[in-house]
């Protein structure tokens, strides 16, 4: 996956094509609140970028300046080399918005109808429909819908026709399982022609599974980017576990080497006071594990295991606060 | 973008009791007004009860269609998110507005025919062809003013704000314009304030053909004055939305 990309991005740059997205130092503020912070961001054909970010990172900001919804403050952003707007009415850009509301008082099929029409490749109708998995309520009125059948709907709007773009704010929101997986399943079918994608989400499982590029966004920066591996790698790679029974010495055990994080907890009754669990976080777990066997121990139950994406992200978006925390300190 | 006009239209047909208030109410309130009145000429006026308020009757009903429909339904739809979902698709920035002002006319054109109709066959009304084809035209180009504000009171207001701000307008506008009883016989005051109204401008056509006239320049002055306002004020507030939405 991380060479997909990044033969890509160097076919496009030496090719010289404009990339798809462009963020030039954008910067975007509400009142006193800063949603984004000089944003650098650039997107490559083809790829599948998820946008990553705990609440009010400034992930739905970052898709309406992208989408032309709102314009930056400063910086500058283009589409394909050019404006939102132009690269929109192109019709380059298919997009489903989490608040997208639909016109209600009519049916489904006409709404679609309606997106094909107002798209210049668009597919047809009978396609589409298929595509988003609604033939079965194509004679549904819109106001009619269940949340998971809207979103269905919203999608179909976005794909009404072919886009070179496709941006997607929490697209799954209100979905059950089986039709997430329809879900994506039809988005990856959109990936494999050769479209871009891009969609913000909180379901890191999606990020990782979907995703060939994850970007994690914080306080309306860029915090991280790169392959989902590269992220969880970035934040402390491996978790350690495993039980001691000897007394543990803490001040041994927190001078291990590649040791990013350290908890021990008592987990055993009065009868067998004294056995500990430790967990650790290292970057590099064999070496860790093997200065531990150095130091004498003999741990039980040893497990080394990746951390998952969720993980990781609250590892970096914490650190990254702890970071700014001392810098608003020094500060003063 | 002729796709979305069509689905403009036939949503406003869908919503039954929209329909309804704009399309029956008219001429149902033509017949309690004049209804029982007599064909002496109302004072100050060449015209009797039966003309005068065909026209106005006409006049209330299209503008009841267009401003009250427009600005309820742009509010909601700009609530909903959903003019930020059009905003991303090819539909240029003026076409939904556009949709939205052909769709109102198209709505009004019935209630302003069947007025005319209750007029000729209840109230015995007889007009030349010319007169009537003049009064149906300009009463339905007329509304188009009234479609404008209604974008315009739209973009403004939102959710629960709307609807009152759009009645107060609508309700002064029709009073003071003359829409539910002859200008002359309210104070000279009132007159005067209301000779300035795009509401009686908007009447003023439709009687000045009935007494056998053209529509006076200076009526058809105000009209297009308040067009020009009112979609200017309409196209200044939907670029602010734009660029708060």
């Amino acid at each position: 996956m991380t060479t997909t990309a990044t033969t890509t991005a160097t076919a496009a740059q030496s090719a010289g094509p404009a990339p798809v997205v462009s963020f030039r130092g954008v910067s975007k503020s509400y009142g006193a609140v800063r949603a984004v912070a000089d944003l650098d961001l650039e997107l490559h054909p083809g790829e599948t970028v998820a946008l990553l970010g705990p609440n009010g990172a400034g992930k739905s900001s970052t898709l309406d300046l992208l989408l032309g919804l709102r314009t930056p403050d400063s910086g500058s952003l283009s589409l394909f080399g050019t404006t939102p707007q132009c690269a929109i009415e192109d019709g380059r850009v298919g997009a489903m918005l989490q608040s997208g509301g639909l016109m209600e008082g009519v049916k489904v099929k006409e709404l679609v109808g309606l997106a094909r029409d107002l798209h210049p490749r668009a597919y047809p109708l009978d396609q589409i429909l298929e595509t988003a998995g609604i033939t079965d309520i194509a004679e549904r009125m819109v106001g009619k819908l269940s949340g998971g059948q809207e979103q269905r709907v919203r999608f179909a709007l976005a794909t009404a026709g072919a886009n070179d773009l496709i941006v997607l704010d929490e697209p799954t929101t209100g979905m059950d399982v089986s039709a997430r997986q329809t879900f994506w399943g039809a988005m990856r079918e959109q990936a494999l022609q050769g479209r871009t994608v891009l969609f913000a989400t909180h379901y890191l499982e999606e990020a990782d599974a979907i995703a060939d590029r994850v970007i994690v966004l914080h306080r309306g920066r860029v915090l991280a980017d790169g392959t989902a591996a590269e992220i969880k790698a970035r934040a402390g790679a491996r978790r350690i576990s495993f039980d001691l029974d000897a007394p543990v010495d803490r001040d041994a055990l927190s001078a291990l080497p590649f040791l990013t994080s350290l908890s021990v907890s008592d987990n055993g009754s009065a009868a067998d006071s004294g056995r500990r669990t430790v967990r650790i976080q290292s970057q590099d777990a064999d070496a860790t594990v093997h200065a531990l066997y150095g130091l004498g121990a003999y741990p039980r139950n040893l497990e080394v295991s990746g951390l998952g994406l969720e993980q990781a992200f609250i590892a970096l978006t914490t650190a990254s606060d702890a970071t700014s925390a001392t810098a608003e300190e020094a500060a003063r | 973008m002729t796709t979305l006009i069509k689905l403009e239209i036939i949503r406003a047909l869908r919503n039954k009791k929209f329909m309804f208030f704009s399309v029956i109410y008219p001429p149902a309130l033509y017949l309690i007004i004049a209804g029982g009145a007599d064909s002496k000429p109302i004072r100050g006026m060449q015209l009797d009860m039966g003309l005068y308020f065909m026209v106005s009757m006409a006049a209330f009903g299209a503008m009841t269609a267009v401003l009250l429909g427009n600005s309820e339904r742009i509010a909601k739809e700009r609530e909903s998110g959903w003019v930020r979902q059009l905003r991303l698709t090819a539909l240029p920035a003026r076409g939904y507005v556009a949709a939205k002002m052909g769709a109102a006319a198209t709505v009004s054109l019935p209630s302003i025919v069947l007025v005319m109709i209750v007029a000729a066959t209840v109230k015995g009304v007889r007009l030349e062809a010319w007169q009537w084809l003049a009064i149906a035209g300009g009463t339905w180009l007329g509304s188009f003013v009234f479609a404008a504000l209604g974008v315009a009171i739209g973009y403004l207001a939102t959710g629960d704000a709307v609807r009152p701000i759009a009645m107060l307008i609508y309700f002064a506008l029709a009073f003071l314009g003359g829409l539910w009883m002859p200008l002359t016989i309210l104070p000279q005051w009132v007159q005067n304030i209301a000779e300035w109204l795009p509401t009686h401008a908007y009447t003023a056509l439709g009687t000045a053909v009935e007494a056998g006239n053209a529509p006076h320049v200076k009526d058809m002055a105000v009209l297009a004055g308040y067009l020009l306002l009112f979609t200017a004020g309409a196209a200044w507030l939907y670029r602010k939305d734009t660029r708060k939405a």
